[in-house]
């Protein structure tokens, strides 16, 4: 079959559809006790013992439902970072730093914005950030129940 | 092993940014009839078809299905797995043909991200949208994540994800199924830019359009086809929470459990007591510097302990074992589609096959797939030899 030799045609389309997403009653409280008690609560597996935070209904390792809520954290220990250096599409203008935090008293680690570090000279701060500092939960003053009500700021050793 | 399967054919569209001379039927189309033709087995003859497609928006078709080869009378599923899509396909037609519901399968993916013109908001939209999709969380950033992890903990340093994607883009000049393979040197890496500290803009891969199909054939049906045979394939899952596998005693995020066990499991099915000295050959699904080394500790070409020499070996072509002899991911990674072209790219090589990148004595070979932050993992072995 012969087609004509023109440029191929490209049809313009668009996504923009609307949700609404369900957190469910254990992530409900979670988000509650950020905004009304600056409090980061994370739930217990009563099989291993193991503090999930954030807080989830059940562990997916085992299948257990968890049974208790407990307070962790404000200070903790970056796990592992990234500073975000080049503009992407609908994300925060770079540069911006995010990173796993295991928060004292959890078993697990929660991703959240990273602060406190100079991040004009990306490698300068990365090696700050690779040895694996202390940092602390920093709660907004306006809260409004989402994940993004605190953030983790590193602590100065001299503190 | 009991019923033994082989690839019998297998085809490929070239891989590029985007294919605009073609629908997403074409593209299916192209790589089942090149497939087909290289198993010289007729549609007529395939029990069942398997469609490979990740995220729906990426190629923004709700109904991404409609791009499956529809043929009354034969069956039809589609499978997605992130970026194992491919081989969790190749997995599921195995099964199949064990239940003795298929002698010939056809297996297609397709990745259409090309149509994406904002990919990366797509690509956030595939985290936790309680927790994290907050954190303005990437593809990108989440390798990046790990990268880091594998610095502080192994002293890897961005020199190495440098080198490494340097020789992985050096490698991909001979793979003619890509249509711009991408030259430059660790320097040029290190010098690309930022994205996420320590990915530099050369170290990721570029967007990739195209189609993977493979034929899987029950023996009885194999004849005297050339035929790279399947020694074992395993897979498996695990949580998608990142922030879980930190303090696992199994092992840490940069461990790579799921790969891990699949590794060692299709190595006790394969009979393979040193993936070094019986393997010629490895295709990973690492779309990263970063990603391909973990997977050498994973798969056991090397200990933690000697990661960085192994990795120094493989930036120089000195490891023991051809490594990405396709250039790998980081030269094409078509997200469906990619997991399937890792087996095709060692199902080619032991068939003679593979064009200009074509290595002599290939006779065992391993692919991984990786999807949805490794939450999905394959290990697939194929063989000259009928098992």
């Amino acid at each position: 079959m012969d087609n004509q030799q023109s440029e191929p045609l490209t049809i313009a389309g668009n996504w923009n559809f609307d949700y609404r997403y369900f957190a469910g009653d254990t992530a409900t409280r979670f988000f509650k006790e950020l905004k009304d008690n600056r409090r980061i609560m994370g739930t217990k597996n009563p099989t291993s013992g193991t503090i999930m935070v954030p807080a989830r209904s059940f562990s997916d390792a085992d299948y257990v439902p968890t049974t208790e809520w407990v307070e962790v954290g404000p200070g903790g220990k970056l796990e592992v970072f990234s500073i975000i250096g080049a503009k992407f599409p609908g994300l925060p203008d770079p540069p911006f730093a995010i990173g796993y935090v295991t928060l004292d008293g959890a078993d697990t680690a929660v991703l959240n914005y990273v602060s406190g570090i100079d991040l004009s000279d990306l490698d300068a701060a990365a090696e700050v950030l690779l040895k694996q500092p202390r940092v602390k939960a920093i709660f907004k003053d306006m809260r409004e129940g989402r994940i993004t009500d605190f953030h983790f700021e590193v602590v100065d050793d001299a503190e | 092993m009991k019923n033994p399967v082989a690839i019998v054919g297998v085809g490929q569209t070239k891989y590029r940014r985007k294919h605009s001379d073609k629908n997403t039927e074409e593209l299916v189309r192209d790589a089942a009839m090149a497939a087909l033709m290289d198993a010289d087995i007729g549609l007529d003859q395939i029990g069942l078809i398997i469609g490979g497609v990740a995220p729906d928006s990426l190629a923004g078709i709700s109904n991404i299905d409609m791009s499956s080869i529809a043929r009354p009378g034969i069956p039809y599923f589609r499978v997605n797995t992130g970026g194992a899509t491919g081989s969790s396909a190749l997995l599921a037609g195995l099964s199949w043909i064990a239940a003795g519901r298929a002698k010939a399968v056809l297996i297609v993916a397709v990745e259409r991200m090309g149509h994406a013109t904002s990919a990366p908001i797509v690509f956030n939209s595939i985290f936790d949208p309680i927790y994290e999709k907050d954190i303005s969380m990437s593809t990108i950033s989440m390798v990046a994540l790990r990268a880091t992890m594998l610095m502080q903990n192994y002293g890897f340093s961005q020199e190495h994800w440098a080198q490494l994607a340097a020789r992985n883009s050096a490698t991909s000049m001979k793979n003619e199924t890509l249509e711009n393979p991408r030259f430059f040197t660790a320097d040029q890496v290190k010098d690309s830019g930022v994205l996420a500290w320590p990915i530099h803009r050369l170290e990721a891969c570029p967007t990739s359009e195209g189609a993977c199909a493979v034929v899987l054939a029950h023996e009885s049906i194999v004849g005297d086809r050339n035929a790279a045979w399947i020694h074992a394939a395993r897979g498996l899952s695990d949580t998608y929470a990142i922030g879980d596998r930190f303090h696992r005693p199994e092992g840490s995020l940069v461990n790579l459990l799921t790969l891990d066990l699949s590794a060692k499991a299709a190595y006790k099915d394969a009979g393979i007591t040193d993936p070094l000295g019986q393997l010629d050959l490895v295709e990973m699904q690492a779309p990263f510097a970063s990603s391909e080394v973990m997977a050498y500790m994973a798969l056991g070409l090397c200990k933690p302990e000697d990661s960085i020499a192994f990795t120094e070996r493989a930036i120089e072509n000195r490891a023991s074992i051809a490594v990405q002899p396709s250039g790998g991911p980081q030269a094409a990674n078509p997200v469906s589609a990619t997991a399937l072209i890792r087996i095709t790219e060692a199902a080619l090589q032991i068939r003679g096959k593979a064009g200009e990148r074509q290595l002599d004595g290939i006779r065992r070979t391993i692919s991984t797939g990786q999807g949805g932050a490794t939450q999905f993992s394959t290990a697939v072995i194929l063989g000259a030899d009928k098992p």
